[in-house]
């Protein structure tokens, strides 16, 4: 929703394979396909495992592969019966809220940037905060709600907040601001 | 108040020509006849109160003798007091003979004890009374096993005569008790009725401190609190130090603190900290199983160590209002729980909780956090308590119905109310079962339809619970014509369209809003035998008898003196005697007013809730220890021992006890402790908050121990305030003051108990200089808890001597204790007439001061403070009204 240019790219590649998949209502077996997001609240390489567990209590959904440099994963089902009756462009909609609800909101999905990947911009912040996981989401979070960040990373034992941004929509001046918000000790790079 | 003392005055009034007829003839009579008191009075009184001098007020030519009028009986009996304990004729006067005396006092004696007798013939001397705020409360808990009810606080707040709430004059009936009562009805009933087959199914719930609206996440993330795994800080929650932790929410969402960690904390509860357990909040009323788990330790920048010794968290029950956020919330103290150090100790309690009732948490043993610093907790060095859970199980029903439920509908069976199977017959209304307060995690255990009590034969079964009903809440028998009258009300509803249930929610409503059940009915003259049990029973538990008290005044038998005897002693062997020793000593010792202050923090740090309840445990384990073991009236002013828990054992300096709980402790050589007077609680009640001063802790004592309450100080006579600045001290003040002859006679009596008194500080501490925020020395920590900071000085010093009226001296306040000890009967017929006035609902007249006599000479020559009790209800005085 942040991101309003991006939608009707994003339904049309969510919806290909489905519309492929209703021209072909007569092949018995539904296939199971492969799509790929966005991933909200991975911050951290640790949180892999917290990304794989939560995929366990979300029956008819395969993780098949985690990108954390990009905040993308590939995931696995079939569409009608992982979100049966969702018209295209309400599955990643509803696929955000299981994955919110079996992870109390600290993962999400979101589609794909359509920005490429040679026009982003990797800024890194040092700070100084607790070496704590749940301290590193909101600092994560308070980046990664910025319109232009298409990925961040927080990590307190390391000292620094990172931020995969695209340069026409954001800067490191608003990543810092938002930081310091969110309580956060912003250092000098 | 007026309208009711008019019909006695007026024919009073009426007949005063003829009051003064009688009197002029019994005066100018009185020299011929054997013992009347004219020529006493002329000799020796009317010199100074006659029409021309009438001193203080006083002109004894004029005043007639007419007992009868109640303002006159009074005055007469003051007379008589004057002259037999020799305070008149005045010392400077010639004395009269002593059997001039003798005379003269026996005829004022015989004469007021005669007329007293002649006006309670009819009437009694107890006038109707309606039932007070706890009695009613205690009364409804009891009749329907509602043991957590609370209704005392909806209800106008009683009055109090003769130091107590239980006279009439002090318990006036308005329009607003009526609504009072009458909204209260209906809240007992929806609590005692069952309006479902089976019980609610018991949850299981294992809380955390941390619980999100429990106030605890919040200081865990400034550093106030910790969260700790296996006695070590939680890898996953590190202590906050140089920087605090982020965004409540997100630790929240992480999990952070449902992660089965221990919350250590180092502060405990203040107006802006009110730990809660909130994520369990009552839906249905029933009994809970509360099982926590604490411990303390030493916290040193990071690491655990073994604490100091045990400390004591408080859990309460707290009643959530509004929508349930905030704290400050009301509630009531559920008990004081032991912290070993490092290894953690279970508490288990069964307690009553209500709906929209939850548990709060205070970590009461420590002083104040001290982690604000730069560093926080992570700087920060110094004893905290940790609580691993709680974990809550209920609510548990050994029956179902319940009792409350079957007191009102016997084994009648619940069934679904279908409409059509009860045409035109309206369904009892129904609140949805659900949780009300979206912190409460606990979810309700709805059933399916509507459900109620149905019979075949309603007005049949009808008569036959209220007949059960009726005398169990009216605590006597109850005529037919009244059983019938609730009968037809009955029918008259289910005529209306009410169904069985509705219909008798009438009757009920209507018998706890009558008469019979808010007031003692009592027969005038000697008590009948279900009276006596419900004189006994207010007496001992403040509610009605139970179902052997009123077995033994159905058979008749409650009346024989061993049966009295060991009712008694069964009364008092029962837990609900607890509420009598709480009621009493609240009123009598004036424990009620324990929170009227709070003393200033800067003058006394050290104190702090868990002292203030400290104190007041304190008092009521004294007086139970003193009942419990029949001990002498003496031990009321002074004993060799002091039921002290940790708390108060450090604030009196007492070393060796430990831990929350209350126990016998051995006073050690020279302690100042010991007996009532040096408990915290009488010194605090007796302070306001800031000072002492002699004056209200003298007539203090004079009034509730010694039971001569000094008269009220003149008009337009300011205060004495005393300077808290250290220039001048209450006595300097109160010397100038007695210099004032008007003062000087009273403050003769008031001022020595007081100064004797003057030992023991604002909070009950000892000292020997007072304590200043102006001028004075720096103050010595003494037994003051190092985590307190200190910012009083040490003022002048305290001079606890005296002179007591006849003539007699003390240093300080245990030679001053040793006179108060001395003289037994004094302190005996004291305690005698306020237990009198507090079981028998009367002040005490003239006439009852021979039956106190008999009763205090009884006591003393076979033992203490519980054959007094005995002695009281054997005797003519309790057993008539």
């Amino acid at each position: 929703m942040r991101l309003p240019h991006l939608f009707p790219v994003a339904i049309l590649a969510l919806a290909a394979p489905l519309l492929c998949r209703s021209a072909a209502a007569d092949d018995p077996p539904a296939r199971t396909d492969r799509f790929t997001y966005r991933v909200t609240g991975l911050f951290s390489p640790e949180r892999e495992k917290d990304l794989r567990a939560a995929f366990a209590e979300l029956p008819g959904l395969s993780l098949v592969a985690i990108d954390f440099e990009f905040a993308e994963i590939t995931v696995a089902f079939v569409p009608a019966k992982a979100f049966p009756g969702a018209k295209p462009q309400q599955v990643v909609e509803q696929f955000d809220q299981k994955l919110r609800s079996v992870t109390h909101h600290t993962f999400g999905v979101k589609p794909r940037s359509t920005v490429p990947r040679e026009k982003l911009e990797r800024v890194v912040i040092p700070t100084a905060v607790l070496d704590c996981k749940a301290c590193c989401l909101a600092a994560y979070e308070a980046v990664a709600a910025l319109d232009g960040v298409v990925q961040a990373t927080a990590s307190f034992k390391e000292g620094r907040v990172t931020a995969l941004i695209d340069p026409t929509k954001t800067d490191r001046a608003k990543l810092e601001e938002a930081l310091r918000k969110k309580g956060v000790q912003v250092g000098k790079p | 108040m007026a309208s009711l003392f008019l019909p006695s005055l007026i024919p009073a009034m009426k007949s005063f020509p003829r009051i003064v007829a009688c009197f002029t003839a019994f005066v100018l009579s009185t020299v011929a006849q054997a013992g009347p008191p004219a020529k006493f009075f002329e000799t020796h009184c009317h010199q100074c109160h006659d029409a021309n001098s009438k001193k203080g007020g006083l002109d004894l030519t004029a005043l007639p003798f007419s007992p009868a009028d109640p303002d006159n009986l009074a005055r007469w009996v003051k007379v008589h007091d004057r002259i037999a304990t020799g305070e008149m004729p005045p010392r400077k006067q010639a004395r009269p003979e002593a059997a001039e005396v003798a005379a003269t006092t026996r005829w004022l004696h015989d004469e007021l004890v005669a007329a007293e007798r002649k006006a309670n013939a009819s009437d009694g001397r107890t006038r109707l009374r309606r039932l007070t705020r706890a009695e009613y409360e205690n009364t409804v808990r009891d009749l329907f096993d509602l043991p957590g009810l609370l209704l005392q606080t909806d209800l106008p707040a009683d009055g109090s005569v003769y130091g107590f709430d239980k006279n009439s004059d002090a318990l006036d009936l308005s329009h607003v008790n009526l609504l009072k009562y009458l909204e209260a009805a209906d809240r007992i009933l929806d609590m005692a009725i069952a309006t479902r087959p089976r019980p609610p199914k018991p949850i299981q719930q294992r809380i955390s401190l941390a619980n999100p609206h429990g106030f605890v996440a919040h200081v865990l993330l400034h550093g106030d609190g910790v969260l700790l795994k296996d006695k070590k800080p939680d890898p996953d929650f590190p202590p906050a130090g140089a920087h605090e932790h982020l965004d409540q929410g997100a630790h929240e969402r992480m999990g952070s603190f449902h992660n089965g960690a221990s919350v250590g904390l180092f502060r405990h509860e203040d107006e802006s900290f009110h730990p809660y357990f909130n994520e369990f909040v009552a839906i249905y009323p029933g009994r809970y199983r509360l099982t926590t788990s604490l411990w303390s330790f030493q916290w040193d920048k990071g690491k655990v160590l073994p604490s100091r010794g045990t400390e004591a968290a408080r859990l309460s029950i707290v009643q959530l209002v509004g929508d349930g956020r905030g704290g400050g919330h009301p509630s009531t103290v559920l008990g004081y729980y032991d912290a070993p150090s490092i290894n953690e100790q279970k508490h288990e309690v069964v307690t009553w909780l209500n709906p929209r009732e939850t548990i709060g948490f205070n970590a009461a043993s420590l002083v104040s956090g001290h982690t604000r610093g730069p560093k926080r907790a992570m700087g920060f060095t110094g004893p905290g308590i940790a609580c691993d859970f709680l974990d809550v199980e209920g609510p548990l029903h050994d029956v179902w119905p319940p009792v409350g439920h079957r007191r009102l509908f016997g084994d009648l069976p619940i069934q679904p109310f279908l409409t059509k199977d009860h045409p035109g017959v309206r369904p009892p209304p129904r609140s949805p079962d659900r949780q009300q307060l979206f912190m409460g995690k606990n979810k309700s255990d709805p059933i399916e339809g509507i459900w109620t009590v149905t019979t075949e034969k309603p007005l049949e079964d009808a008569a036959r619970l209220l007949a059960e009903f009726l005398p169990r809440a009216f605590r006597r028998p109850v005529r037919a014509e009244v059983r019938k009258h609730y009968v037809e009300r009955v029918a008259e509803r289910l005529q209306a369209g009410d169904c069985f249930e509705v219909a008798m929610r009438w009757a009920y409503r209507a018998a706890l809003t009558s008469p019979d059940f808010l007031y003692h009915i009592e027969p005038a003259g000697e008590l009948d035998d279900h009276a006596l049990a419900c004189r006994l029973s207010y007496f001992l538990w403040n509610s009605m008898p139970d179902d052997k008290l009123t077995a033994l005044a159905v058979d008749g038998t409650l009346r024989k003196p061993d049966v009295l005897r060991g009712e008694v002693e069964r009364l008092l062997a029962d837990p609900r005697s607890n509420r009598f020793v709480e009621d009493f000593l609240g009123q009598w010792l004036k424990l009620r007013q324990i929170a009227a202050n709070d003393p200033d923090n800067k003058l006394y740090p050290e104190f702090s809730a868990y002292l203030q309840d400290s104190m007041l445990a304190e008092s009521r384990a004294y007086f139970r220890k003193l009942v419990d073991a029949n001990l002498p009236v003496e031990t009321l002013v002074k004993s060799d021992f002091a039921m002290l828990n940790g708390k108060l054992a450090a604030h009196y300096g007492i070393p060796g006890v430990s831990g929350s709980q209350i126990r016998c402790v051995p006073l050690p050589p020279g302690s100042s402790r010991g007996g009532f007077l040096t408990q915290a609680a009488i010194l605090k009640v007796t302070a306001n908050g800031t000072t002492t001063s002699p004056v209200p802790r003298g007539a203090f004592v004079l009034d509730r121990l010694l039971g001569q309450p000094p008269a009220p100080p003149p008009p337009n006579i300011p205060a004495v305030e005393p300077d808290v600045r250290g220039a001048t001290t209450i006595r300097e003040q109160l010397q100038k003051h007695r210099a004032d002859p008007s003062c000087a006679s009273c403050h003769a009596k008031i001022d020595p108990p007081g100064f004797a008194l003057e030992e023991f500080d604002v909070i009950g501490g000892h000292r020997t200089r007072y304590r200043s925020l102006g001028t004075g020395d720096p103050a010595p920590r003494g037994n003051i808890d190092p985590f307190t900071g200190i910012g009083f000085k040490l003022g002048p010093k305290v001079d606890p001597s005296g002179v007591l009226p006849d003539g007699r001296t003390f240093t300080g306040f245990t030679e001053f204790q040793a006179f108060l000890a001395s003289n037994p009967r004094v302190l005996f017929t004291n305690l005698a007439r306020q237990f009198a006035v507090y079981s028998t609902g009367r002040g005490q007249s003239f006439a009852d001061r021979d039956e106190i006599d008999t009763v205090v000479s009884a006591s003393l020559k076979n033992g203490g403070i519980r054959t007094l009790i005995h002695e009281l209800v054997q005797s003519p005085l309790f057993r008539t009204r």
